[in-house]
């Protein structure tokens, strides 16, 4: 198994609907992504708050990624928005307090696509390990 | 200290057992809305029933430590400083109120304890401000810069504060320093309990503040003020300067008569929130009324104020809900039924707590004033 020390880990918080049907597809396709993640399936986006996010930061996480609905597709009409919103305000008191405000990424994904789960979340993980040096 | 009857012993607490007197002012005792608490019955409990008994008790959590009881006992008292130390016993058992705001502030506040922090905390200084790398005074805004972003939605003066303080002081003709990487002050973790946390960032703070050489320091947060002035002295070490409330140092009389060279015409009626850190903790009632008067505002008082003033209704980031809004919602009808046109705040919290309060629909107009700080009111006049 590939132990991945807790300061190089990536949080992922997924919303239960499409953006978690793209994380099993994935699976069941067995399409390789990063060790570092470590998927928290939440029931909507809209569920996250700027006090989770720096929970995982303090807690020594690498980075954050918050994947959800596509725009218009939230379960719960506007959960997407409001993650939105819950972004915006946690990358502001990132860079407050002298982090790399990269270290936090955003996406939606469609339902059921896990290539394209794949590539995105390949991508996120970039930004987030090409930022690290910074912090 | 290993249980709550220590802790009822060392504050002298059990002198409690006999009296009761602040029911009647206590503020949670009355707005609470399920059952029915005291000082005395959470003293009663602690010395008869022990811990469980303490930690169900919803004064524990929900005090505001706003130090109404301690104005009025007969005994002397400081009950506020004994929910300190039970909070502190209980936060060592794992326990603690519930965090507001999804634990947002905690988690800064934390974060802040690591040393290599290096936080981006001055964008707020526009170019029109002057600061010093080297000087007498610092002016330490706290954390201004952080409730812009979380309570940018209730419209809250956060920065505004810190430009109207550093814009008051230039005219004074003080260009302060302001440290880069100025910590919380603690305040809240204290409060709280969280002594790990607070003893880390007071050490920091005291570094930094101390290798400056200043004589002054500045604040224009009440609860920053005090804990720097007396909780840091107490528990890590003086700071070996003068701490200050912005009030204090626009009070002294040349720096009134170098602010209102000549006097100012009269302006409509308003109210003033004594915030209890500046009141009842460090005695500082009549220089923001002279600092109101001197503005030309007619001063009109609610029933509650200086010395009885009551609470804003919500402390250290912990425990919020309807009662909180009770207390709030009282206050804000009470400032209303002064006639006043303005209610003005020294604390930001103050501020942030009467302008969410605000927000509920169901009060709607009965609890709307126009709320601003003394010190944005204060350099908007020069
Ligand atoms: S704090 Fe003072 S007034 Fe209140 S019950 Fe105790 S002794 Fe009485
Ligand atoms: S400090 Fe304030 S809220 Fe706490 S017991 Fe005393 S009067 Fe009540």
């Amino acid at each position: 198994m590939n132990k991945v020390a807790a300061k190089q880990k990536i949080i992922l918080f997924t919303c239960n609907w499409h953006a978690f049907s793209s994380l099993e597809a994935a699976g069941k396709n067995n399409l390789v992504y990063s060790p570092a993640l470590v998927p928290i399936r939440i029931s909507c986006l809209g569920r996250i708050t700027s006090g989770i996010i720096l929970k995982a930061f303090e807690g020594g996480a690498a980075g954050v990624c918050l994947i959800g609905c596509p725009e218009g597709e939230c379960r719960y009409q506007n959960g997407n928005q409001e993650a939105r919103e819950v972004f915006e305000e946690s990358r502001t008191l990132l860079r407050l307090l002298g982090y790399n405000e990269n270290l936090l990424q955003y996406h939606l994904v469609s339902a059921g696509d896990g290539e394209s789960f794949q590539e995105n979340i390949d991508q996120l993980v970039k930004n987030i390990q090409d930022n690290r040096k910074t912090r | 200290m290993n249980t709550f009857a220590e802790i009822v012993q060392s504050n002298q607490a059990w002198l409690c057992l006999d009296c009761g007197k602040c029911s009647s002012v206590c503020p949670i005792t009355l707005h609470l809305v399920d059952g029915y608490t005291s000082p005395r019955l959470l003293v009663e409990g602690a010395v008869n029933s022990g811990e469980d008994r303490v930690l169900e008790d919803p004064l524990l959590w929900s005090c505001l430590t706003c130090q109404r009881c301690t104005e009025i006992c007969p005994s002397g008292v400081q009950f506020s400083e004994f929910i300190h130390d039970a909070r502190q016993l209980a936060w060592e058992k794992g326990q603690s109120g519930d965090c507001t705001h999804s634990g947002t502030i905690q988690s800064w506040m934390r974060m802040m304890t690591d040393p290599a922090l290096e936080q981006n905390r001055l964008d707020w200084i526009d170019d029109d401000l002057r600061i010093a790398p080297e000087s007498e005074v610092i002016y330490f805004p706290g954390c201004l810069p952080y409730y812009d972003t979380v309570f940018g939605d209730l419209d809250v003066e956060g920065t505004e504060i810190a430009r109207a303080a550093v814009k008051i002081l230039n005219h004074l003709g003080i260009e302060p320093m302001v440290l880069e990487n100025e910590r919380c002050c603690g305040h809240d973790s204290y409060w709280q309990g969280d002594m790990d946390t607070f003893r880390k960032l007071a050490e920091l703070n005291l570094e930094a503040i101390s290798q400056t050489g200043a004589k002054r320091l500045v604040t224009t947060c009440p609860e920053c003020a005090y804990t720097l002035k007396s909780t840091y002295p107490e528990q890590v070490g003086s700071l070996g300067l003068e701490v200050l409330h912005i009030t204090e140092l626009l009070a002294e009389d040349d720096n009134l008569q170098k602010l209102f060279p000549t006097n100012s015409p009269e302006l409509y009626p308003v109210t003033y929130q004594d915030p209890c850190r500046l009141g009842r903790f460090m005695g500082i009632y009549q220089q923001p009324r002279d600092l109101i008067q001197n503005l030309g505002y007619q001063l009109v008082e609610m029933d509650h104020y200086a010395h009885t003033s009551t609470c804003c209704g919500t402390s250290c980031w912990t425990t919020c809900g309807q009662l909180n809004k009770k207390v709030q919602s009282e206050r804000l009808m009470e400032a209303r039924s002064t006639g006043a046109e303005k209610l003005i705040t020294s604390c930001v919290k103050c501020q942030i707590h009467y302008k969410c309060a605000q927000r509920d629909p169901i009060s709607g107009s009965e609890i709307q004033i126009d709320i601003q700080d003394l010190t944005t009111l204060i350099a908007e006049k020069i």
